[in-house]
């Protein structure tokens, strides 16, 4: 029964590439590459040092800025929300900010920053942040009023409450945000990349359909699901190590 | 047992007609055997266990917390299958879920997204079609009039457990599986719950079982007390309750009732000494 | 900023030795801050920003903009501009949640779709939904479907998880209290699975609509035509900064707006929970 279920699942997945090929060999879908003809062009790639460097400098984008916005959003959140003067005075401001889609900002980026690369790597930031930061001030607000009072009756300061018991109570919020924020950080990377051009493996892909390479586009498209897929891995690999804790859910 | 009326006669008064189908609910649980493998870890839940349960007889089911009390309501339920043997229900051996079964849960399970009386209605609408008025007057016998548009949400937890009852109430079941339902609630409720459900049993001619860790609470609601052994689960003792009813909570302090209990306790302080020794075993 | 220090104010603030603002003035304040801090940092030149605009023109171009005058020369108003873009996203998002809801059901509720259909469909979640502008514009007939197309993929997929991760944790004795009342599996699902899962598909579609005016956007700016995207990247182009202000304004308006549109929805359809 085990071994059936994972056969029909296997199927489910290789029937992506089988009706790719039908619909692109008979001409189902004008346009559309065969698998072949991609496979080929991935090979070229790989051969290709521009490919190598786009896809690393895309890689560096994402984490970089997805680090530095975890690094300034989980503290924010924090602070935010457990001390409501401190959230009176920055959530408003940061609220109104919100609403406007990260990749809005790249003109006012690319005036304002010096350089392109900080531009692309601002925009991927802003994706990556305000998930974060809404759920680490959820979770910060989540944390029972209880177990901070725990640990003051045992003895503990307010840097140490919040370092034993507001930051760990938040955790799983904090976590479902980071995987939200590492989603998100991709997304608006490829459009900054596509929009500001240059480098990277969304300017790849964008050039690639400019330049009517069209099997390359599909490489690309390829290449970025896959590094997306093996962040979101590193992402809740690294959940499940910080957050072991918590129970599963009882029945 | 101690249920002097004589159904037939009691069918006018009652408010739910009775099943037409004949006497109904007796329980039979012949051999029952319930094993899991999670993870390969093999657990008999319930070993070879015999009961037999009359219709329109109250029998309370005690033992400790996992000895798998809760996994025989629940293939009486039809919410599981029995690894081996079989639950049979007024000749019938039990596969599914029934509406003739009714089940309460320990934490109550109204449906939070519909009021008080649409989850009382629920049973009805799902045969037999709603009759006007039903839901009221059931509601009222509860003491919860006046909630019939509230959430769940919005009750305390006394009240969503009356409730519940009522939801069950509505659908007029041969047999009432009750899982804990009280555990939850502080000890004045439970005594005010105790007593609602005596009356309700004593009124309509339902079968009940009661499931509890509670000596006491089984003692002053049951007919019979069977009393299972910690993991594998299986009848133990079977204690018959020979205290008139109508019971009311001053008969705990009867010297009958404080001999049952020293004999309910003693099997359980055996049972339990047994199942710490297994543990250091293992 | 160490902690202690902010705890030092609050409770200075909760002990009443600093006079204490009331909430809604500290909230004002810090918008105010803000407009301050944008000011400044244009009228100083810090990095770039004596190239852009302040808060004082960014105003006057709004009002000129809301009066119904062209963003740019022979062009489009600000209202046209956001029918454009709020159209797509209302057509893509209504097809999102007409499709991704029954199949997260369906798959929720039947291992056997489940098995059939989600592994074929994971294939494609990792890719962000940007990266389907040049396929989209490439594989279909129409520059609009094409960018509708794009975005529905960004609303598509949140909606999809949701509703199947909010299918499979409906709690077992739910389904079991129904069956024991005699509900049949149509009625389960209707009675049961589908209310039960009403938050998730919520919480869901609210990610989804969040998602959509980031596509539009970045499909707008990249492939072109007309749009708040559009608008704003043409802007940068011809270098009149205050419409790349006023635009930005006018998508965080409109993703403000939807945003609270389905949160008032959402909250609405889940009245019965506990705490929202």
């Amino acid at each position: 029964m085990e071994s059936r279920r994972r056969l029909v699942r296997l199927g489910s997945i290789l029937a992506v590439p089988v009706l790719w090929f039908v619909a692109s060999r008979f001409g189902l879908i004008a346009g559309l590459p065969t698998p072949v003809e991609v496979a080929d062009a991935y090979v070229a790639e790989l051969y290709r040092d521009d490919f190598w460097i786009s896809t690393i400098q895309s890689t560096i984008r994402v984490l970089a800025s997805f680090v530095v916005a975890a690094a300034v959003a989980v503290p924010l959140g924090l602070l935010i929300g457990r001390y409501t003067i401190f959230a009176d005075l920055t959530f408003p401001a940061l609220e109104m900010l919100r609403p406007i889609p990260p990749i809005a900002w790249i003109p006012f980026t690319i005036l304002v920053l010096p350089a392109a690369e900080l531009s692309i790597m601002f925009i991927t930031f802003l994706g990556a942040f305000f998930p974060i930061l809404l759920n680490t001030v959820q979770g910060a607000r989540g944390v029972e009023v209880e177990y901070p009072r725990a640990a003051q009756s045992l003895g503990a300061n307010s840097y140490q409450t919040f370092r034993h018991v507001i930051f760990p109570g938040a955790l799983p919020a904090i976590h479902a945000g980071m995987i939200v924020g590492m989603g998100l950080a991709w997304v608006n990377l490829i459009a900054a990349e596509m929009v500001a051009g240059g480098t990277g493996l969304g300017f790849l892909t964008w050039s690639a359909y400019t330049s009517g390479s069209y099997p390359t586009i599909i490489v690309g498209v390829i290449t970025i699901g896959l590094l997306g897929a093996i962040s979101s891995a590193l992402v809740r690999l690294l959940g499940d190590w910080q957050i072991g804790w918590t129970e599963p859910r009882p029945n | 047992m101690s249920k002097h009326d004589d159904p037939t006669d009691d069918a006018s008064t009652a408010e739910p007609a009775p099943d037409t189908t004949g006497k109904t609910g007796a329980i039979a649980l012949d051999n029952l055997n319930k094993t899991y493998d999670p993870e390969g870890e093999h657990v008999v839940a319930v070993e070879d266990m015999d009961l037999d349960v009359a219709a329109e007889e109250f029998v309370a089911l005690l033992g400790p917390s996992g000895c798998g009390k809760s996994t025989v309501l629940e293939c009486i339920a039809g919410y599981l299958e029995p690894t081996e043997g079989e639950v049979v229900v007024d000749g019938t051996p039990v596969t599914d879920p029934d509406p003739k079964r009714g089940v309460v849960f320990q934490e109550n399970r109204l449906f939070p997204w519909k009021t008080i009386k649409e989850n009382v209605e629920f049973g009805p609408r799902m045969h037999e079609g709603v009759e006007e008025g039903r839901a009221e007057s059931i509601l009222d016998e509860m003491g919860l009039d006046g909630f019939e548009d509230a959430y769940p949400s919005e009750l305390s937890g006394g009240m969503q457990q009356r409730a519940e009852l009522a939801r069950l109430l509505a659908n007029d079941p041969a047999i009432m599986l009750m899982d804990e339902p009280f555990s939850a609630l502080d000890a004045l409720t439970k005594e005010i719950m105790q007593k609602k459900l005596l009356e309700v049993w004593e009124r309509d001619n339902r079968t009940v079982l009661f499931i509890t860790h509670d000596v006491e609470e089984a003692i002053l609601l049951a007919d019979r007390v069977a009393i299972m052994t910690a993991r594998p689960g299986q009848i133990k003792d079977v204690i018959d309750v020979d205290i008139d009813r109508p019971r009311d909570p001053e008969v705990v302090t009867t010297d009958r009732f404080t001999e049952l209990r020293e004999r309910a306790l003693s099997v359980i302080r055996e049972e339990a000494e047994r199942a710490l020794e297994q543990e250091d075993g293992a | 900023m160490s902690t202690t220090t902010i705890e030092r104010i609050q409770r200075r603030f909760e002990g009443g030795t600093v006079p204490m603002l009331t909430k809604r003035v500290r909230q004002l304040l810090s918008i105010v801050l803000f407009l301050g801090l944008w000011s400044a940092l244009v009228r100083f030149g810090v990095l770039g920003f004596d190239t852009f605009v302040g808060p004082e023109t960014t105003l006057a171009a709004l009002l000129e903009a809301l009066s119904g005058t062209a963003m740019t020369e022979g062009g489009e108003t600000i209202y046209e501009h956001a029918a454009f873009s709020a159209f797509r996203v209302l057509v893509a998002v209504t097809i999102a949640v007409l499709v991704a809801i029954p199949l997260g059901l369906t798959i929720g509720t039947s291992r056997r779709w489940e098995d059939a259909l989600f592994p074929a469909l994971e294939v494609f979640r990792p890719v962000p939904p940007v990266a389907w502008v040049p396929i989209a514009l490439l594989l279909l007939p129409t520059f609009r479907s094409g960018v509708i197309f794009v975005v529905f993929v960004g609303a598509f997929f949140p909606i999809l998880i949701n509703t199947i991760e909010g299918v499979k944790t409906v709690e077992a004795e739910y389904v079991q209290a129904a069956a024991s009342l005699g509900a049949g599996s149509r009625d389960i699902f209707r009675h049961v699975i589908v209310p039960a899962t009403l938050p998730s598909i919520v919480t869901g579609v609210s990610l989804g609509v969040g998602l959509a005016w980031i596509t539009v956007v970045a499909a707008e700016m990249i492939a072109g035509g007309v749009g708040i995207g559009y608008i704003i990247f043409q802007a940068y182009r011809l270098l009149q900064t205050e419409v790349i202000a006023v635009g930005m304004i006018a998508i965080g308006f409109l993703g403000y707006v939807s945003a609270a549109a389905v949160h008032r929805t959402g909250h609405y359809l889940t009245r019965w929970q506990e705490t929202n």
